[in-house]
């Protein structure tokens, strides 16, 4: 079998990419792209941890399907916040997003 | 010893997380975004968790991917095709990823080598349901309230009128 470090170095890689797409990106559905992929990079981890702890556990499996139900109500509402954004503002430039800052 | 089809899989994984972000429209992002949903859950079945694989196909590419390209489709098409102007984070990302690399590798290099895993997997996803009634039930119905307000506020942002912000 693979060994852990292979998924754990390809789920740091994911948060890296997420991380990278956070930072530079201006435009509000990117920054929702690079959240999904850092998720996914997390539910990655529970499930490989939950697999090769011995005796194995499901509740690594678990806990990635909290994570994914989760990940989905946050895209719904992380969609309808762009979607007011774009028609209050007639962008999704995260930049031109400051009506609230102080 | 990296297997092949692992290998494979997390090649793909890589590629198309950053084709989601890196593509020039956003239709092809939300697209690349859907080829790396289905090879995470290509990896969730590597790891025996086939239910969850299907889970993941089901909620990521059958819900979150047709969400996104709705809203793709609801925003104004100029604002898509125009290049996003860069926000001078690079130096600022690159320290991230630098960072989130190196402590990975020292985390794994310290922390899984200790890791044995059992050949065959004993569980199967009759085992998954009842831990997750078992012993997860009170998260499994504050998850369910949590989507249903989520869902309510979500309907309540969309239909909002101009005026009424």
């Amino acid at each position: 079998m693979e060994p852990l470090s292979h998924y754990f170095v390809l789920s740091i890689t994911l948060l890296g990419i997420g991380l990278y797409g956070l930072t530079t990106k201006r435009n509000a559905i990117r920054l929702l792209f690079s959240i999904e992929v850092i998720l996914n990079g997390a539910n990655l981890n529970f499930v490989a941890f939950g697999r090769y702890m011995n005796p194995p556990t499901v509740s690594g499996q678990v806990i990635a399907m909290f994570s994914i139900a989760l990940a989905a109500a946050e895209a719904a509402i992380g969609l309808a916040i762009i979607l007011v954004m774009f028609r209050l503002l007639g962008s999704v430039d995260v930049r031109r997003a400051s009506r609230l800052k102080g | 010893m990296v297997e092949p089809v692992f290998f494979a899989v997390a090649t793909i994984t890589v590629i198309s997380a950053v084709a989601a972000l890196e593509a020039r429209e956003i239709v092809y992002g939300a697209l690349a975004l859907g080829v790396m949903f289905i090879s995470v859950a290509g990896l969730f079945i590597l790891l025996d968790a086939s239910y969850l694989a299907m889970f993941q196909i089901g909620v990521y590419v059958g819900a979150v991917v047709v969400l996104i390209l709705f809203t793709v489709i609801l925003v104004k098409r100029e604002e898509l095709i125009a290049p996003e102007a860069e926000t001078g984070g690079k130096l600022r990302s690159f320290i991230a990823l630098t960072l989130a690399l190196i402590v990975g590798s020292v985390a794994t290099v310290i922390g899984t080598g200790a890791f044995k895993p059992v050949e065959v997997y004993p569980y199967s996803i009759a085992d998954v349901g009842l831990n997750l009634l078992n012993n997860y039930g009170f998260g499994f119905i504050v998850l369910a309230l949590v989507l249903a307000s989520a869902l309510i506020g979500a309907l309540t942002l969309a239909k909002m009128e101009r005026g009424e912000s």
